[in-house]
């Protein structure tokens, strides 16, 4: 059965069904037991499972650590990073450990673990608080990054990510925790690796992830009156990248417009720029357009934060000039 | 504490390996047939045969980059080629070749390998440590009984590396939850060039544990029985869910931080200083004047070493290179990435 459940309860829910059918799945991070996390969503765990889940101190090196070493021997770790920016803390753990060690062990032993990282602007917290730190991880092989954009792939994807064999960093926007979408009450996951072919379109392909989907989904209706048919691909999977359903939805449409949160210099919207170049030059109808912020720290002001992150406008500026390319 | 005649007469025969696997990677790194950095461990036998010694094979060791020692007697006898020709990158290497001197690793002995950033492991090792502190309080299978001993982790690392803030993380989260962990502080003086005192307050390292309220020790790091004696008073305490224990086991490196290195840092005489202090002739010597060994035994175990050793070299120099497209392998468990 479905119902409408937000995208933090969605989380909240698949760790609650996921702990219940396996017991190696434990919760570690600053206040993610007796609080329920910063942002509540991990509520309710410790109270039935006092033994699984451990407020730390503020030690994120320690934490993504014994994430690491915990996986190696079986365990299957979900670490919370309160915000994403805070990756930089425990970095090294991150791409020179848990990236490395099922290289190191020979296929023997991974570091199976995900690490819920808290991510995104918008919330007037200024550049410390509000960082896109994908583009920081991707050039790690070893690595997989999760993105979902909302409650029914929260849940999906959360449960594919603590079941997935490798390290994932499962990105939660903290603009999207409210919102609601239709969820299973049932246990299920969504396999890693997929992008999504979110509506099917001829004219332009847009790449959206997370909060920039509704961008996405608001132009393509947009557009639809103009004559426009727009295809939309939500990665999902933004590392590795689902390069096949990509490369084969701009093969058709002959346009690519990407909607990035983070700054534009090496964004993922460029990995997909170059991969389209390098793939499939010849079907290409118009330059790739990239919508992203600024290329400046997230400010603290709103008129400011307003300013420098992507703005839909643009997004329909970008599908009008690919259009007319 | 004086260990019993036979287990004195083993670990000097551990600490001789170690000796004479190090003077072999040494020759084959200098003609250039090993390649990559070395870190040797001569001088130090002491204290990575002494930890070995007082650990079982379950429990999960954590060797740091001057760890050849450690790592070749956590692997049984049969595998113990197999880490020598990790190093010489020989696909008969226990890894294959991926890793070479700063990672070999063999899982089934629970040596968990060295992580080539400083510090790394000591934060990993709370990973190791944690599980079975986690299976008992959840009493899964095999952990049901209340008095079952936990698996102990000891994780290697140097007077430098203390530095790194990940130990005192480590420090602190484990003293917080009594992890089962020994923290084997090899303190030989330098960090490169850099003398202990220049990089912290102390005069002994094992004094920063205090603050973390873990039990701390400072020892000769070249009096294997002494070393023995502390790890298993460390180990017993880990078992029976007491905590931590940092122990600082005072040693020196005979030779530079990495094959090739000069050591032009080191005021003279103080090396020879410390050579009158090997490990090995303090035992040797031991085991003839209290034990009563004569030179003829001693001598008999040198060449069985000598003959093992030559062994080992012998199967690394044969054995072929892992192939090149190998080296796609593993980035992920579950997916291929792409060769050329
Ligand atoms: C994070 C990090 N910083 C620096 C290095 C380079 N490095 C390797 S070993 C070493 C010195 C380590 O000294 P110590 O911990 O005392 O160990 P020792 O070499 O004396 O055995 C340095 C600086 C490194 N590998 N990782
Ligand atoms: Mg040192």
């Amino acid at each position: 059965m479905t119902r409408k459940l937000s995208f933090s309860g969605a989380i909240n829910e698949a760790l609650h069904q996921e702990m219940e059918r396996d017991e190696t799945v434990f919760i570690l991070g600053e206040d993610v037991a007796k609080m329920g996390g910063d942002f509540g969503i991990t509520k309710g765990i410790w109270e039935k499972w006092p033994n699984r889940a451990y407020d730390t101190a503020l030690s994120e090196q320690a934490i993504l650590g014994l994430c690491n070493g915990a996986a190696v021997c079986g365990l299957k770790p979900v670490a919370e990073l309160m915000f994403a920016d805070f990756v930089g803390v425990c970095y090294d753990q991150l791409i020179n450990n848990a990236a490395k060690l099922c290289y190191m062990y020979d296929g023997q032993a991974s570091a199976q673990i995900v690490v819920r990282a808290v991510t995104g602007g918008g919330i007037r917290c200024a550049y410390h608080h509000s960082q896109c730190i994908e583009p920081w991880l991707m050039n790690i092989p070893g690595l997989v990054i999760v993105a979902p954009s909302n409650a029914y792939e929260a849940k999906g994807l959360l449960v594919g990510s603590i079941r997935n064999q490798n390290p994932v960093v499962f990105l939660e926007h903290k603009l999207l925790y409210n919102t609601k979408s239709e969820v299973p009450e049932e246990l299920y996951d969504i396999e890693l690796y997929k992008a999504k072919v979110v509506k099917e379109g001829s004219d332009i392909t847009i790449v959206a992830a997370m909060t920039m989907m509704a961008f996405a989904e608001k132009a393509a209706k947009e557009l639809e009156k103009e004559g426009i048919s727009v295809e939309i691909i939500n990665p999902l999977t933004i590392f590795p990248l689902d390069k096949e359903t990509i490369v084969d939805s701009v093969a058709k449409t002959g346009r690519l417009v990407v909607v990035q949160e983070g700054p534009k210099v090496m964004g993922y919207a460029a990995e997909l720029g170059a991969m389209v170049v390098e793939d499939i030059f010849e079907y290409l109808k118009a330059p790739l357009k990239r919508v992203t912020s600024l290329d400046v720290p997230v400010p603290f002001a709103p008129v400011q934060e307003d300013y420098v992150l992507p703005h839909y406008d643009d997004v329909i500026k970008a599908c009008h000039e690919v259009m007319a390319f | 504490m004086a260990l019993t005649k036979d287990r004195l007469w083993k670990v000097y025969r551990d600490m001789v390996l170690i000796r004479r696997f190090e003077e072999e990677v040494e020759k084959y790194a200098q003609n250039g047939t090993i390649p990559g950095f070395i870190h040797l461990s001569i001088g130090q036998e002491a204290a990575q045969a002494g930890v070995v010694e007082a650990l079982k094979y379950t429990d999960y060791k954590f060797p740091d980059h001057r760890g050849h020692g450690a790592i070749v007697l956590s692997s049984p006898q049969e595998r113990r080629k197999n880490c020598m020709s990790e190093i010489f990158a020989k696909e008969s290497g226990i890894n294959h070749g991926r890793g070479g001197s700063m990672h070999v690793n063999d899982l089934e002995a629970r040596n968990m390998g060295f992580n080539g950033i400083q510090g790394s492991t000591v934060v990993t090792c709370l990973g190791t440590a944690f599980d079975s502190y986690y299976r008992k309080a959840n009493k899964m299978e095999g952990w049901e009984a209340d008095d079952k001993d936990l698996d102990v982790t000891a994780v290697f690392m140097g007077d430098g590396t203390l530095g790194e803030g990940t130990c005192h993380e480590s420090l602190n989260m484990a003293a917080t939850w009594n992890l089962p962990i020994i923290y084997c502080l090899i303190n030989n003086h330098y960090a490169i060039s850099t003398h202990y005192t220049e990089s912290h307050p102390q005069q002994q390292l094992s004094t920063w544990g205090k603050g973390y309220e873990v039990p701390s020790f400072t020892v000769d790091g070249n009096d294997i029985e002494a070393v023995i004696e502390i790890t298993e008073q460390a180990a017993e305490r880990a078992r029976k869910g007491e905590g931590p224990t940092l122990i600082e086991f005072m040693t020196y490196r005979w030779q530079g931080h990495f094959s090739g290195d000069p050591a032009a840092y080191r005021p003279d005489g103080e090396l020879e200083a410390w050579q009158a202090k090997c490990p090995l002739l303090q035992t040797k010597k031991k085991l003839m004047e209290v034990h009563g060994y004569s030179e003829e035994e001693l001598d008999a175990l040198h060449a069985e070493v000598e003959e093992e050793i030559q062994g080992y070299v012998k199967f690394s120099l044969e054995s072929p290179s892992p192939k090149a497209e190998d080296a796609m392998k593993f980035v992920y468990m579950d997916r291929e990435v792409e060769g050329r």
